[in-house]
């Protein structure tokens, strides 16, 4: 154990990883301020930055991405009260009320603080509990595999709110988009129409910018212009009092349990996470009515939790191969491109791999931590820079970075199709999350369906009586159950104070 | 109301999306439950999809509500990125940049060209300098078909 840790961090320390760790968190952050974008629209932009590196330098600068734009998202959450994520959306219930109290930059540290701690309890777990639960893995049949992917995927729609009937269209068109391209058991070509492109399948990186980039950048180029801060944030006013700094330290303890343990289980660990902890801290808390009012606790503790809730969401994704989120997804689609396939194996035939990536998530946190307290007034100029000379130069590296990924003009027209759908789609209501984590799941979901089958010579039945697979295909037909009467998407609902941007989960 | 709302239409695309995947896919092999063919998964998705969507349609249609869109913008960018592909095909990346920036800043009237073309020239330089000298991806700068 202590060795592998060592190793981890012998791997991440070098110059050059430290180096990159740095960039992914510098740039995350900076795209993650940007209005509309987020985390996910960074990892997609930035990808084929990461293609001439060593795989674990490659991963080590996403996972540096991954967090800083996390984390830049909070930071326009808070000045502008524009969550650009539902998570964020929890931070801004108190976050917003103290940025207009005078104290944004209080609210700023406490997140960056309580990122830090989150994260690092989601570290802790991560290398506590990842090893065992490939171990684990390493039992699981095709039908266990199929059966879990098959939660994930329920678990995305149904914990996620809004309409149950969008997100199951959108899982299903995402399944269905998987299928295209070359089937891996016979050969054949499907929905190829003749391309050549097609024939590896439709390019996730397309797919996720004209989702996520160019139809969150269409929707924030009219609301963009009218929003303006007017709170100076400098160094000084970061600075929490003696007061402030008791207060936050059992939310966070509180915050980043709940987080460490959601975040492992699939569907949308994070933002259930954070909601579950903002819940929490109204609870737990003598004087209830500060809460929404800007109450310290009301930050510190969601903040916590969705940090956490974002490390443990690495357990799944690279012990099992199951990614829980569509920014998961697009990690292990990352992680694929530079040929290794994440697995029960991942961990004992690629320990540098795992421990190194482990170690630089750490190291990652840190940077953030001393990146963005001396570097905040550089963030709060970005977001004042107009907006409007901001989204063209999106939009061109949107474009620039899908060509270079396969160095195809094919893949831009991609991004055309799948923009104008993804705006309509958002327009009207459809997450489109679920689509990406369909998409990457597809193909194994099919693959290990049709083994299970073959397996069980053609008998359903043969599957469902299974203790293990039965139990969670059980699973996930309750969750089915429950949200359709309104169990789940009640309680969020009514949790529900503003509009939540349908999306990255 | 008109029942034909922006909310139906979608649905519409999508069911038609899934109707046509469908069609498709009974001209792949079915197979049966225990070898499953090529056209196994793609036939009983692209069925959900057809019939979650058209019940979609159907909700929508009973509770017609109005949704705006933004066209200018959209259709802007959505041009500039259509743009970007064509004349990265024939004339190679820099032309391509002041296109894409050119047609993206008509999302809004007034932009001004002094800012477009400084922005064009900005990024054009930052891109080159990242991906061909920093990165040594192998791009054409300017071509000619």
């Amino acid at each position: 154990m202590w060795d592998n840790i060592l190793l981890g961090f012998a791997t991440a320390m070098t110059v050059e990883n430290l180096m990159y760790c740095f960039i992914g968190v510098f740039l995350g952050t900076f795209i993650g301020v940007l209005p509309g974008l987020g985390s996910l629209a960074a990892i997609s932009m930035l990808l084929p930055m990461s293609f001439y590196l060593e795989p674990t330098t490659a991963l080590i600068l996403l996972a540096g991405i991954y967090y800083g734009g996390e984390y830049g998202g909070s930071i326009a959450s808070i000045l502008l009260n524009l969550p650009g994520t539902p998570s964020a959306a929890v931070t801004c219930l108190d976050g917003n009320p103290m940025a207009k109290q005078g104290r944004a930059g209080v609210a700023l540290f406490v997140t960056a603080i309580a990122s830090f701690v989150g994260g690092s309890v989601g570290v802790i777990a991560l290398m506590g509990f990842g090893p065992s639960i490939a171990r684990v893995g390493l039992s699981f049949g095709p039908a266990d595999y199929f059966a879990l992917m098959l939660l994930g995927l329920v678990a995305a729609v149904t914990v996620g709110g809004g309409s149950l009937v969008k997100g199951l269209i959108m899982v299903v068109f995402g399944l269905l988009l998987g299928t295209v391209g070359t089937d891996v058991t016979s050969g054949e070509f499907r929905y190829t129409f003749g391309f050549l492109e097609l024939r590896d399948g439709v390019s996730l990186v397309a797919i996720a910018m004209g989702l996520f980039g160019i139809a969150e950048v269409v929707s924030s180029v009219r609301e963009a212009g009218k929003r303006k801060i007017t709170e100076a944030v400098t160094m000084r006013s970061m600075i929490p009092t003696r007061a402030d700094m008791r207060r936050i330290l059992a939310p966070m303890a509180r915050g980043s349990s709940i987080g460490g343990f959601l975040g492992a289980l699939p569907g949308a660990g994070t933002v259930i996470a954070a909601f579950l902890a903002y819940a929490t801290e109204i609870r737990v808390a003598k004087d209830k009515t500060r809460f929404g009012k800007g109450a310290i606790e009301g930050v510190a503790a969601p903040e916590s939790a969705n940090n956490a809730a974002a490390q443990t969401a690495f357990i799944p994704t690279l012990t099992i191969g199951i990614p829980g989120s569509a920014t998961m997804s697009i990690m292990l689609g990352a992680l694929m491109i530079h040929g290794i396939t994440p697995g029960p194996l991942l961990v004992s035939d690629h320990p540098t791999i795992f421990w190194g990536l482990i170690a630089s998530f750490w190291i990652g946190n840190l940077f953030l931590l001393v990146l963005n307290i001396p570097l905040i007034g550089l963030w709060v100029k970005v977001l004042q820079f107009p907006y409007k000379y901001i989204y063209p130069v999106v939009i061109a590296l949107i474009c620039i970075g899908v060509f270079s990924m396969r160095t195809s003009v094919f893949d831009v027209g991609l991004v055309v199709i799948f923009g104008g759908l993804g705006y309509l789609l958002q327009r009207t209501g459809y997450a489109a999350a679920p689509l990406i984590l369909g998409f990457v799941l597809g193909p194994m979901l099919e693959e290990n369906l049709r083994r299970a089958m073959l397996m069980a010579r053609g008998d359903p039945m043969r599957i469902v009586s299974d203790p293990l697979t039965g139990s969670i295909l059980g699973l996930s037909a309750l969750m089915i159950i429950w949200s359709v009467y309104g169990g789940v998407r009640g309680l969020i609902r009514s949790r529900q104070v503003k509009g939540i941007p349908p999306g990255e989960a | 109301m008109n029942i034909v709302t922006l909310r139906f239409v979608v649905a519409g695309i999508l069911a038609s999306i899934g109707a046509a995947a469908f069609i498709i896919a009974l001209g792949y092999e079915f197979g049966s439950a225990r070898r499953m063919g090529p056209g196994y998964f793609p036939a009983v998705l692209s069925g959900l999809l057809t019939l979650l969507a058209v019940s979609e349609m159907i909700t929508a249609a009973l509770k017609p509500e109005a949704i705006s869109v933004d066209w200018q913008p959209f259709l802007a960018i959505l041009a500039a990125v259509a743009g970007f592909a064509v004349t990265m095909y024939l004339f190679g990346m820099i032309p391509a940049f002041f296109v894409v920036i050119g047609i993206t800043t008509l999302s809004e009237n007034r932009f001004g060209w002094g800012a477009a073309l400084i922005l064009t020239v900005v990024t054009s330089t930052g891109a080159w300098l990242l991906f061909s000298r920093f990165l040594g991806m192998t791009m054409p700068l300017f071509d000619w078909p």
